[in-house]
């Protein structure tokens, strides 16, 4: 039948095209690992050295990204925001998963009480406005990348922690565990051996996601003046400072906004192909 | 998503690229003509549709966004004039005894407040205990220390009583704090009704505060009480003002652009000279008193040392940070105790320092400093030279102003000072956090006033008996404290400027505070309104005057 | 995504271990009541807790916003202020005449502008709930527009389809915002550039936090569109003769919006957070201001206010997200 075979011929230009993808989005985060690591491999420039006479150029040869009010390279500015950035991102990604994988087994294995109290918690967190907990920490903890990755973090952990609720409760539940059981195999080794890596697995997507939400939310934050102190060039301090600017020389929020955007995107589509490909390796 | 993902990857410099061609076009495309015909005439009524920055929690009180605000709805007793002239307002005479000791202040007659009482001298000696108990946090400053009493001697005749001599109270009375309210009004309603719609007897009354958006001020149709320096007298032209509240600056200008404002306050540097080139009439005020300036931390700390303080401010090419930043619109200002906009203002404390980086150097050499560490700062006994430098970010430094920090610390830099920029959110500055003498190593921030008196609010001393938590460089000096009081009871014009020059020389001298820029407030309005005008002790926006044309 | 499905099945209450007294059903309505008002307690005491620990003294900053200063204080002047809000009582005093307020339905009196925090409150939610509520219908129109017309299409088509979803889900809001402003309303003028109060002037502010919205609710509902495009009943459909589109709107759709409803609840939930930028961006009124105007100045009853609201939005989103899986989905009705 046709439709047998378009389909057949689908999934196979599927599974080329899903290298391709992975490949690409591989690279790009590459790239910014190099960048974050490494920065002086793509930029030549020192993102702090001001120069009055160059202030505000536009993108040119010389100055890929064009120059800020001060006449730093924005380009260069942008690579070595990436370390920070980028750490922001990872760390605030892990917090969250770190913090739900704590809350959502106890939520899903302890005994009712320990139980409901920690379920009262993750509701608890969900209903505290993530706007609010940033606000009250930056004034604690001061205007720092740390300050972003706990608001941002604890902000994304409740979600994650029901998600971790509900793989642990799913798997407690399946065949295999009760076998595990059957065999009179201790709590604790079930736990470490079949649930906890069934409950992980799918967390290395979502995490790979959450890099780059994560880094989004925090260039928002960087908007009501949350931001790093200067002179990070954080990328979210970037956009923030560039606000002034946008009509006479739009570069400054224009092109760190686009570099957040393909990291995000990127971020997120190795993050599907992860979980695409965990998820078939399930079903097979 | 694969495909779009290459094709994203490939296309990405072409997105990028046409955006910031389309923001281009945007920012040039709302040109056009803007300017009234020829022979348009003048309008009656209508409504000025105005875009502010910040929004106060109430109309009235001590900080100056408050005093942009009640100036519209309070009169005063006095006004200052564009030559800085004391003009009647409230008051047609005032005169100081002669041993200076109390002033005499005579009111207009048949002016009344906008709930029908009328201003007479019992109103007015209400409203001077009002402040000094704290009324108002700002006049309470301004008087403490002479104020004594008020008194009324009959309907239209107030006499207050000062401690010592005080040749510039009247003077000081010009600015907004010291708006008149109905006593009836501070005695009945409540504080919820007095801080949303005080009841003064101004050109215009609050109308709707629709919180987060806008203020709407009416026209005073009995309004009769107009200062000397206004073009015209009786009520205003136009029927409305809509005091919006538009705190993001791009969208500020784009309203006005859009023709959605008909004026808006504080251009950013970056947009005047377009803004100009447009057609749009621009205002632009220095306000007297103390400008953005930075107070070093004597008391604690590296800079204890004079010389570590010279060393820094030698560090700093600060006119040329300035002029980068600020396009020309900001000026520079060298003198940190006052403005060059301030009578009796020192051009030799203003070009006491100049850029020399390598005096910075020698200072710190001599000082010990000499190691430096990978990244150039120097270091003694282990210890890096770090200055640890908070700013109030966005309430008291903008965005101009961050940039003009950074260029501060990219300077000192070379030098191999370590600057900590901290930018503090707004409740952490305002809670005193620090605020102490372990707060800060430099501290930033500008007090508007209309003379150099307002050097006797910064730099007297702090003591047990008589706290000055204002004094920011935390120096208690007899001789500096002496030299301002006799500036402030001279009698003599030219006596008096002299001794406060003399008091910023002292400051200078010892390198205490140093200027980086001037605090502005501007204005760009739309062609088609007429003869909107800036007072002259603040800098706020008039619209009592003001016409539409058409 | 999927995943938030996955945890939103488990979380169905486990089938009731039988009291004798209680029927199941009011044993789950008791329960949710009382999360609910634990989780309203719980928010209230950490706002409380929270603004407590702040850096620095509160009547000093009460003073300084007064005067848009940033210095020390003496006694005598914080005295008064002291006194007016009771903040020289013992911390534990504070917390209980708070929380006595809260059980009065007494919010307290905003320290800034002298007036009760409900009427603050009052006078911007509608602004708020009205964005919200606008861009939810926003959102959901892309959202089902979009996934409609490219899921389980060619492939060039689905790539193009979920490629915009992911890219719209990564956009920062404010960089939208802005390019949305200065495109749309100052150089097109299509629409204002102060939001104010018009219908117009709604769609800018509330299409920047609809784009990314509707790229995320995409994105979940893509995966299980496609799921059910295969499933048995839609090829029965087929059969059976019905348009693809109408199979797509009426049958198709209905199986795959589960998660995006799912994110529907929590968007409501953390629209505080996220109008915010829209709001300043646009000059329009609303909590999420007023909460940023509150914590810079210290306002405690505000925050704290504020906070309970949103906490109880919160709690009435999530019955209400319950409710609507019921409907949506029948089976439900028997987990």
């Amino acid at each position: 039948m046709t439709a047998v075979s378009e389909r057949t011929v689908t999934a196979v230009a599927r599974k080329r095209r899903i290298s391709v993808g992975f490949t690409a989005s591989a690279i790009t985060l590459a790239i910014f690992v190099v960048a974050a690591l490494a920065p002086n491999i793509l930029s030549t420039q020192d993102p702090l050295a001001m120069d009055f006479t160059q202030a505000l150029q536009s993108p040119s040869l010389a100055h890929w990204f064009g120059t800020d009010e001060s006449g730093r390279d924005l380009f260069s500015r942008v690579v070595y925001g990436t370390r920070e950035s980028l750490a922001i991102g990872v760390g605030a990604a892990g917090l969250a998963i770190l913090v739900a994988l704590v809350l959502g087994s106890i939520a899903a294995l302890a005994g009712r009480i320990p139980a409901g109290i920690v379920n009262r918690l993750i509701e608890v967190l969900f209903a505290f406005p993530t706007l609010l907990l940033a606000l009250l920490l930056v004034s604690v903890l001061g205007a720092s990348p740390i300050t972003l990755v706990i608001s941002v973090g604890l902000g994304s952990a409740p979600g994650y922690a029901r998600m971790v609720r509900g793989q642990i409760l799913s798997s407690k539940n399946s065949g295999y565990v009760e076998a595990a059981r059957a065999l009179g195999h201790s709590r604790f080794t079930i736990f470490r051996q079949h649930i906890l890596p069934n409950a992980l697995r799918p967390l290395i997507a979502i995490f790979t996601m959450g890099v780059g939400q994560s880094i989004v939310w925090a260039s928002g934050m960087a908007f009501i003046g949350l931001g790093v102190a200067p002179p990070s060039s954080e990328w979210g301090a970037l956009l923030d400072a560039g606000r002034a600017y946008i009509t006479q020389a739009s570069w400054l929020v224009v092109l760190p906004g686009f570099v957040i955007v393909v990291l995000a995107l990127a971020a997120t589509t190795l993050g599907k192909h992860i979980q695409s490909s965990l998820e078939k390796g399930e079903t097979a | 998503m694969t495909l779009m993902h290459t094709h994203t990857t490939k296309t990405a410099p072409l997105i990028a690229a046409g955006i910031v061609a389309m923001l281009a076009l945007s920012g040039c495309s709302a040109g056009g003509s803007i300017a009234p015909a020829a022979d348009a005439k003048q309008l009656t009524g209508g409504t000025v549709s105005y875009g502010h920055q910040q929004e106060p929690a109430c109309v009235y009180g001590g900080w100056i966004e408050q005093a942009y605000l009640s100036y519209q709805v309070l009169d005063n007793l006095l006004s200052l004039d564009e030559n800085h002239k004391i003009v009647p307002w409230l008051a047609e005479t005032w005169q100081a005894s002669d041993d200076q000791l109390s002033w005499t202040f005579t009111l207009k007659d048949g002016v009344s407040f906008t709930d029908g009482t009328p201003v007479n001298a019992e109103a007015i000696a209400y409203n001077f205990d009002y402040w000094a108990n704290g009324g108002n946090s700002t006049a309470a400053v301004w008087l403490g220390g002479y104020y004594e009493s008020a008194e009324a001697i009959d309907d239209l005749t107030v006499k207050v009583n000062l401690a010592k001599p005080y040749p510039l109270f009247a003077e000081n009375l010009t600015q907004s704090y010291f708006g008149i309210q109905s006593k009836q009004a501070l005695e009945t309603r409540t504080e919820e009704e007095n801080c949303a719609a005080p009841i003064g007897s101004g050109a215009f009354t609050v109308g709707e505060w629709n919180r987060g958006e806008n203020i709407e001020l009416i026209r005073n149709d009995d309004y009769n009480s107009a200062p000397a320096n206004a073009k015209h007298e009786g009520p205003s032209y136009v029927e409305k003002v809509d005091w919006k509240f538009i705190s993001d600056a791009t969208t500020r200008v784009s309203a006005l652009r859009a023709g959605e404002a008909d004026a808006i306050y504080d251009v950013p540097a970056i947009e005047w000279e377009s803004v100009g080139e447009q057609g749009y009439e621009q205002l632009k005020y220095i306000t007297p008193g103390r400008p953005q300036q930075i107070s070093f931390n004597t008391a604690k700390g590296i800079f204890t040392d004079e010389n570590l303080r010279k060393a820094f401010v030698y560090s700093l090419d600060r006119e040329s940070i300035v002029d980068t930043i600020g396009k020309g619109v900001i000026p520079y200002e060298g003198n940190g105790a006052v403005s060059q906009s301030t009578p009796g203002y020192s051009e030799k404390a203003a070009d006491a320092y100049s850029f020399d980086l390598d005096k910075a150097n020698k200072l710190l050499d001599e000082a010990g400093w000499t190691e430096r560490d990978d990244d150039g700062y120097r270091v003694k006994d282990g210890e890096t030279l770090d200055v640890q430098f908070p700013y109030a970010a966005g309430r008291i430094i903008n965005a101009d102003g961050a940039a003009i920090l950074q260029g501060v610390q990219e300077q000192a830099k070379a030098a191999g000072f370590k600057v900590d920029l901290i930018p503090i959110p707004a409740s952490a500055a305002a809670s005193g956090k620090y605020s102490g003498e372990d707060g800060y190593d430099i501290s930033v921030g500008y007090w508007t006033s209309v003379n150099a008196g307002i050097q006797y609010i910064i730099w007297r001393q702090n003591l047990q008996e008589s706290p000055n938590p204002s004094n920011a460089a935390f120096y208690n000096d007899p001789a500096l404290e002496d030299l301002i009081i006799r500036a402030n009871s001279a009698l003599e014009t030219d006596e008096q400027n002299a001794l406060y020059a003399e008091a910023q020389e002292y400051i200078a001298d010892r390198a205490l505070s140093v200027g980086l820029y001037d605090r502005l407030s501007t204005l760009a309005v739309n062609p088609s309104l007429k003869d909107v005008w800036q007072e002259s002790s603040q800098g706020g926006p008039v619209f009592h005057d003001a016409y539409f044309v058409g | 995504m999927t995943h938030t499905l996955l945890a939103r099945k488990a979380d169905a209450p486990a089938p009731a271990r039988g009291r004798l007294t209680v029927s199941p059903r009011t044993r789950s309505v008791i329960d949710k009541l009382i999360g609910a008002v634990v989780v309203l307690w719980g928010a209230a005491t950490a706002a409380f807790l929270a603004q407590i620990a702040l850096p620095g003294d509160r009547a000093t900053t009460i003073l300084n916003v007064r005067s848009g200063q940033t210095q020390l204080r003496t006694p005598e002047e914080l005295a008064p202020i002291n006194a007016e809000y009771g903040l020289q009582n013992p911390i534990v005093v504070q917390y209980l005449d708070y929380i006595g307020g809260l059980l009065r339905g007494d919010l307290g009196i905003s320290y800034q502008q002298h007036r009760p925090v409900w009427g603050i409150i009052a006078e911007q939610v509608g602004a708020t709930l009205t964005l919200t509520a606008v861009t939810l219908v926003l959102a959901w129109l892309i959202m089902v527009f979009w996934v409609t017309l490219t899921a389980g299409r060619s492939s060039r088509i689905r790539a193009l389809g979920s490629g915009v979803d992911t890219v719209t889900a990564g956009l920062p809001p404010y960089w939208l915002g802005i390019i949305l402003l200065l495109v749309f309303a100052l150089g097109l003028g299509w629409f204002p550039v102060i939001g104010g109060a018009g219908a117009n002037g709604i769609v800018l502010p509330a299409l920047t936090l609809a784009i990314p919205l509707a790229g995320f609710m995409g994105q979940a509902t893509r995966t299980e569109f496609e799921r059910s495009l295969d499933a048995p009943f839609i090829v029965t459909a087929r059969m059976r003769g019905m348009g693809d589109l109408s199979i797509r709107l009426r049958h198709v759709l209905r199986h795959a919006v589960l998660p995006a409803v799912t994110l529907s609840g929590w968007a409501i939930g953390s629209t505080i957070s996220g109008a915010v930028i829209a709001e300043s961006l646009f000059t329009r009124p609303g909590i999420g201001r007023v909460l940023i105007a509150a914590v810079d100045s210290q306002d405690l009853p505000v925050v704290t206010g504020i906070v309970v609201l949103v906490a109880a939005a919160y709690v009435i989103t999530n019955l209400l997200v319950d409710l609507a899986y019921i409907v949506i989905d029948p089976r439900m009705k028997n987990s």
